[in-house]
């Protein structure tokens, strides 16, 4: 009985090795100098702190960087700005921010869009009110 | 002359000398013959991992080659398995970053 408990335990601990070297295996730390030119411009933000980032989290930036060359312009310049804020926040923020975009993302398309209208015109207002110094008037509070 | 020394003819000598054996050491070889065959049907496979300090630890681990088999292939499914997982999270991942990062709304909508 207590030889099978061994034996258990020892298959279990091999099992975990196994995986951990499976895993550990694709996170090795890399350096700034040894990306590609296309890896560089995608992540072009990050190039003074890219070195000091957790592996974990240089491991999903390249990930996402393989995706930078198919976005339109118009995407690339919202992803190089974000970047920044994006690499910055603790790995739970980002994470509670996928939950939040996923359940998001199920809500029906005609209240996505209305979101999406309120947030623009909240921008706009914002931008508004930097440039004149007044605080605009909410066009739903108008009579 | 090596002609002569098949399998069969060497069981035939070997019961010939037998016959020639005093009762005494018959009863002895017999006991012994019983003793061996009672140990054997009690016996598991052992499997010896180490010697010297570690000489005590013996463990009952799998023992023929299908079995050894069947539990290497079993590994095997689970390292592929767990590591197609791991690496399906992650691509879900990204997709989702770069969606975040990339979506019409500010990313501050996301975070808290």
């Amino acid at each position: 009985m207590q030889h099978s408990m061994q034996a258990r335990k020892l298959l279990i601990a091999v099992f975990l090795l196994l995986y951990m070297a499976g895993t550990t295996a694709i996170a090795a730390t890399i350096s700034w100098q040894s990306l590609s030119p296309a890896q560089q411009e995608a992540l072009a933000p990050l190039g003074q702190q890219w070195d000091t980032l957790p592996e974990v989290q240089q491991h999903r930036l390249l990930k996402t960087a393989k995706r930078y060359s198919h976005l339109t312009p118009e995407q690339k310049q919202r992803f190089r700005d974000r970047l920044t804020v994006w690499s910055k926040l603790t790995p739970e923020q980002r994470m509670a921010a996928r939950e939040k975009y996923r359940a998001f993302n199920k809500v029906p398309a005609e209240k996505r869009e209305q979101v999406k209208q309120m947030v623009k015109q909240d921008q706009a207002n914002k931008a508004q009110q930097s440039v004149s110094g007044v605080p605009a008037t909410p066009s739903t509070n108008s009579p | 002359m090596t002609d002569k020394l098949n399998p069969k003819r060497i069981a035939q000598l070997l019961t010939q000398s037998t016959r020639q054996l005093d009762s005494g050491t018959l009863s002895a070889l017999s006991n012994a013959r019983q003793k061996a065959l009672q140990r054997q049907s009690v016996r598991v496979p052992v499997f010896t991992l180490a010697t010297g300090r570690w000489a005590h630890l013996h463990l009952h681990l799998p023992f023929s080659a299908h079995q050894w088999l069947s539990a290497g292939l079993l590994a095997a499914m689970l390292i592929i398995g767990t590591s197609y997982w791991h690496h399906a999270q992650e691509q879900q991942i990204a997709e989702l970053d770069v969606a975040i990062l990339t979506d019409e709304l500010p990313i501050e909508v996301f975070v808290d």
